[in-house]
C-alpha cells in the first residue's frame, strides 16, 4: 500500500503513503515532491482513489466451505467512478471459484450454469437489456434486489486464468443481494453471458494464511 | 452504453514532480497562519507564485486537511480494531442540515463511516445483506428492527478530502431515507446505478474520544435518531422498584392495620367535675415497635367535655409514654335551627411505642359547657341528667399511619413523574426530527393539533 516514486532531483526512493497525499518532502534531498498525475488535481472537488490496497495477493490459503483453496489469479475491473478484483480460487478438490473484492467487502463466487438465471431481470440482461436497482428478483428461492448495473472494464490482469483478460475488455455487470447475504453476479460480454452464484463472506472467516503484509500494519487476528 | 464505456479509464500512471525554489533553488516548506497556508523558502524568504498549479494544488489540500477536526492519517481504535481516517466528505440535505463523514480504513477489515451531525458521532458499515420489512414501517436488519424516521430525500456533496473507493465529487447525489432503532440507525442510498444499505452505531462521547480525540455533545439536543433517552435505564428500574415499594407501603399498612379494639375500661366520670386518676392494665404489645391507638367514648356527653391525660407506662422499665385527648360535643338551637358540632369519642395515637407490658394511667375531667344564654334553649346538664356518666377507654395496636403512607407514595411518585416528565421531553425532541408520526410515549402526550 503507497506508491514508490523515485525522486526526479536525486532518485531516491519516496513513498506516498495516500493516495490523495499531492506532496511529501524527499528523505534525503529534501525537495518537496509534488504529484503531477491526473489523480490529486482535484482536490477538494473529487476524491482520489486508493492504491492497490487488496489484504489477498498471489498465493494466500484458504478454506471456503470446507475446502481448502489457493489463490492462483486476478482480474482487475474499473467502471466509471472505481475499482474492484477478483481473485480467482484454486480450490484442493479441483474447482474454481472466485473471491470477489469491493469497497472492502468479499464475496465467495461460483460460476452457474446460465440457464439457471431464470429470474425476469437476468433474461433481460442477457438479452442485451439493462437492470434498474432496487429491481426485486428470486432466485434459487431467495427474494433478491439488483445492488448495481454498470458497464465495467477490465484495467489488469495476474497469474493464471480460465479466459483471457485482456486490459480494456469491456463488460456489462449487475450484481444483486439477497437478505442472508446471498449475492449473484451476471456478466454480458456482447451476445454471451456469464453467471456466478455465492455469497458475501468476512476475510476472517475463510481463515486465510499469507495475507499481504503492509507497513505499518499489524496483521489481524484471525491470520494465524 | 458506449459513450460511458470511453469514460472508464484506468488510474493514470503516477508521477511527481520536484518543487523547489524558483529563486535560490532551496527546498520549499509550507508555512500556516490561520488557515492559509503558503509555500515558501526557508532560505531566501521567497513566497511561491499561488497562481502556479503545483503550488495551488499543495496549499489548497493543506488548508483543507487543517480545518478538519480529525486530521487525514489520523489512526484511531474502535471495537478493538485500528483505523485510519483517509477521506473526508461535507455533505447535506441540499444545503440544509449538513454533517461529515470520514472514510475509516483498514486494510485487513476494510472500510467503515465516521459520521458527525455536529453533536454526536456515529460508527457506520456498509451491509451485505439486504434489509427486510417486518411491517410497512418497519426493517429487519442484522436482528435488529429499525422504524422509519426520514422519508427519502436528496443529499449532495459539498466537499470531499482524500481517498475514497469510488471517485465521489463535489454535487454527487444520491437519495436518503433512514429508519432508526435504539442506538443505531439503517439508511438507504440509491442512484442510478446502485443501491446500498448500511448501519451506524452511535458512539458514546468516550468512545470517540480516547479512539481519535475529538469532542462529541454530551447532551445532543435534539437528540439524534437513534439516541437512547437518557432517562429510560433509570426510568424503567426506578418506576418497577417504585411500583415494588408502593405495593409492599399498602400491603403492609394493611397487614399492619393493627389489632381490633380491646375495652381496658370503663371510667365513671364525677358529677362534679372533678379531676380523676385511673390505672388500668395490663397492657402488652408484641411486636418490636408499634403504634398505640386509644379510644375514648362518652356516650352521655352532651354541651360539654371530657379532658383526657394518658401515660402509658412500660413495667419493667418505666418508661412513660403520653398523650393527651379530649372528646368534645356541643348542641343547640339558634336562628338557622338546630346545630350540633364535636364529636363523643376522641381518637388519639402514640407512635413508636416498644414491645412491652404496660400500665395505662389516665387522668380525666368532666366538664360542662355553659352557653351564652343559659337557660334560653332548654339546655341540659349532661353531668347532672345522664346516668352515671362514663367514659369507655379502648386500646389497640395500630397501623401505618394513613398520612404517612400518602406521603410516602407522594415521595416515590414525584421523581418518578419528573423522570417520565424529562423522558417524554426527550422521546418528543427526539421524535420531532422525523418525518413520520411519533410513537410511543412521544405519541402518548402529543399535544392534539
Amino acid at each position: 500500500m503507497g506508491l514508490m516514486i523515485a525522486c526526479p532531483n536525486c532518485g531516491a526512493d519516496a513513498v506516498f503513503r495516500s493516495a490523495a497525499l499531492p506532496c511529501r518532502i524527499c528523505d534525503y534531498c529534501q525537495t518537496m515532491l509534488v504529484r503531477s498525475d491526473d489523480g490529486v488535481r482535484a482536490v477538494g472537488e473529487a476524491a482520489v482513489l486508493p492504491f492497490d490496497v487488496s489484504p489477498v495477493t498471489i498465493g494466500m490459503r484458504g478454506m471456503a466451505d470446507g475446502i481448502g483453496f489457493q489463490v492462483i489469479g486476478r482480474v482487475r475491473w474499473a467502471w466509471t467512478d472505481g475499482a474492484w478484483n477478483e481473485w480467482l480460487m484454486l480450490l484442493d478438490d479441483g474447482s474454481h471459484g472466485w473471491l470477489g473484492e469491493a469497497m472492502g467487502q468479499f464475496m465467495l463466487l461460483r460460476e452457474a450454469p446460465l440457464k439457471t438465471a431464470r429470474a425476469k431481470v437476468l433474461r433481460d440482461v442477457i438479452n442485451g437489456g439493462e437492470a434498474v436497482p432496487g429491481t426485486a428478483a428470486e432466485i434459487g428461492g431467495v427474494k433478491m434486489h439488483v445492488a448495481d448495473a454498470r458497464d465495467v472494464l477490465c484495467i489488469a490482469a495476474e497469474g493464471e486464468l480460465p479466459f483471457t483478460a485482456p486490459p480494456g475488455w469491456r463488460v456489462y455487470g449487475v450484481d444483486l443481494k439477497g437478505p442472508g447475504g446471498e449475492c449473484v453476479s451476471l456478466q454480458r460480454d456482447g451476445g454471451s453471458a456469464t453467471f456466478y452464484t455465492g455469497r458475501y463472506v468476512t476475510l476472517a472467516e475463510l481463515a486465510p494464511r499469507g495475507l499481504r503484509r503492509f507497513d505499518g500494519w499489524s496483521l489481524p487476528d484471525y491470520a494465524g | 452504453m458506449p459513450a460511458e464505456l470511453d469514460t472508464i479509464a484506468p488510474p493514470p500512471a503516477p508521477a511527481v514532480r520536484a518543487l523547489s525554489c524558483p529563486a535560490c533553488g532551496s527546498a520549499v516548506t509550507l508555512r500556516a497562519a490561520g488557515y492559509s497556508v503558503t509555500a515558501g523558502c526557508p532560505s531566501c524568504g521567497s513566497i511561491l507564485d499561488v497562481a502556479d498549479p503545483l503550488v495551488k494544488l499543495v496549499t489548497r489540500y493543506a488548508e483543507m486537511t487543517r480545518a478538519l477536526d480529525i486530521p487525514l492519517g489520523t489512526r484511531g481504535t474502535l471495537d478493538g480494531i485500528e483505523w485510519e481516517a483517509i477521506g473526508w466528505l461535507a455533505r447535506s440535505m441540499n444545503g440544509s442540515y449538513p454533517w461529515e463523514e470520514y472514510l475509516l480504513f483498514n486494510p485487513y477489515h476494510g472500510y467503515r463511516w465516521l459520521i458527525f451531525d455536529g453533536q454526536s458521532w456515529s460508527l457506520g458499515e456498509q451491509l451485505t445483506a439486504t434489509p427486510n420489512f417486518v411491517t410497512y414501517d418497519t426493517l429487519s436488519a442484522g436482528g435488529r428492527q429499525y422504524r422509519r424516521f426520514f422519508k427519502e430525500r436528496e443529499a449532495r456533496v459539498d466537499a470531499v478530502l482524500g481517498e475514497f473507493y469510488w471517485r465521489v465529487a463535489i454535487g454527487e447525489q444520491v437519495i436518503t431515507s433512514e429508519w432508526a432503532a435504539a442506538g443505531w440507525t439503517l439508511s438507504r442510498e440509491a442512484n442510478a446505478k446502485e443501491v446500498s444499505w448500511s448501519v451506524a452505531r452511535l458512539l458514546a462521547p468516550r468512545e470517540i474520544e480516547d479512539a481519535f480525540g475529538v469532542e462529541a455533545e454530551r447532551h445532543p439536543w435534539p437528540p439524534p435518531p437513534h439516541m437512547v433517552s437518557p432517562h429510560a435505564g433509570w426510568l424503567s428500574t426506578c418506576v418497577k422498584l417504585g411500583l415494588a415499594a408502593m405495593a409492599f407501603l399498602v400491603v403492609v399498612s394493611i397487614f399492619m392495620g393493627g389489632g381490633r379494639w380491646s375495652d381496658i375500661g370503663t371510667l365513671p366520670i364525677a358529677r362534679d367535675g372533678s379531676a380523676q386518676s385511673v390505672t388500668v392494665g395490663s397492657v402488652t404489645f408484641g411486636q418490636p415497635w408499634q403504634r398505640v391507638e386509644l379510644r375514648a367514648r362518652v356516650p352521655g356527653l352532651e354541651n360539654g367535655w371530657v379532658d383526657l391525660d394518658y401515660a402509658l407506662v412500660d413495667r419493667s422499665t418505666q418508661r412513660v409514654y403520653e398523650a393527651y385527648g379530649v372528646a368534645e360535643r356541643y348542641s343547640g338551637r339558634d336562628d338557622e335551627g338546630d346545630w350540633s358540632e364535636g364529636s363523643r369519642t376522641s381518637e388519639i395515637s402514640i407512635a413508636s411505642v416498644p414491645r412491652g407490658t404496660y400500665d395505662l394511667v389516665i387522668d380525666y375531667r368532666g366538664n360542662r359547657w355553659i352557653a351564652n344564654n343559659p337557660g334560653s334553649w332548654g339546655q341540659s346538664d349532661w353531668l347532672a341528667t345522664s346516668d352515671a356518666p362514663e367514659v369507655v377507654v379502648e386500646v389497640r395496636r395500630g397501623g401505618v399511619f394513613f398520612s404517612n403512607l400518602l406521603l410516602a407514595l407522594i415521595l416515590i411518585a414525584v421523581p418518578l413523574l419528573w423522570g417520565l416528565a424529562r423522558h417524554v421531553r426527550f422521546e418528543q425532541a427526539r421524535q420531532a426530527e422525523s418525518d413520520f408520526d411519533p410513537i410511543g410515549v412521544a405519541a402518548l402526550f402529543k399535544e392534539s393539533e
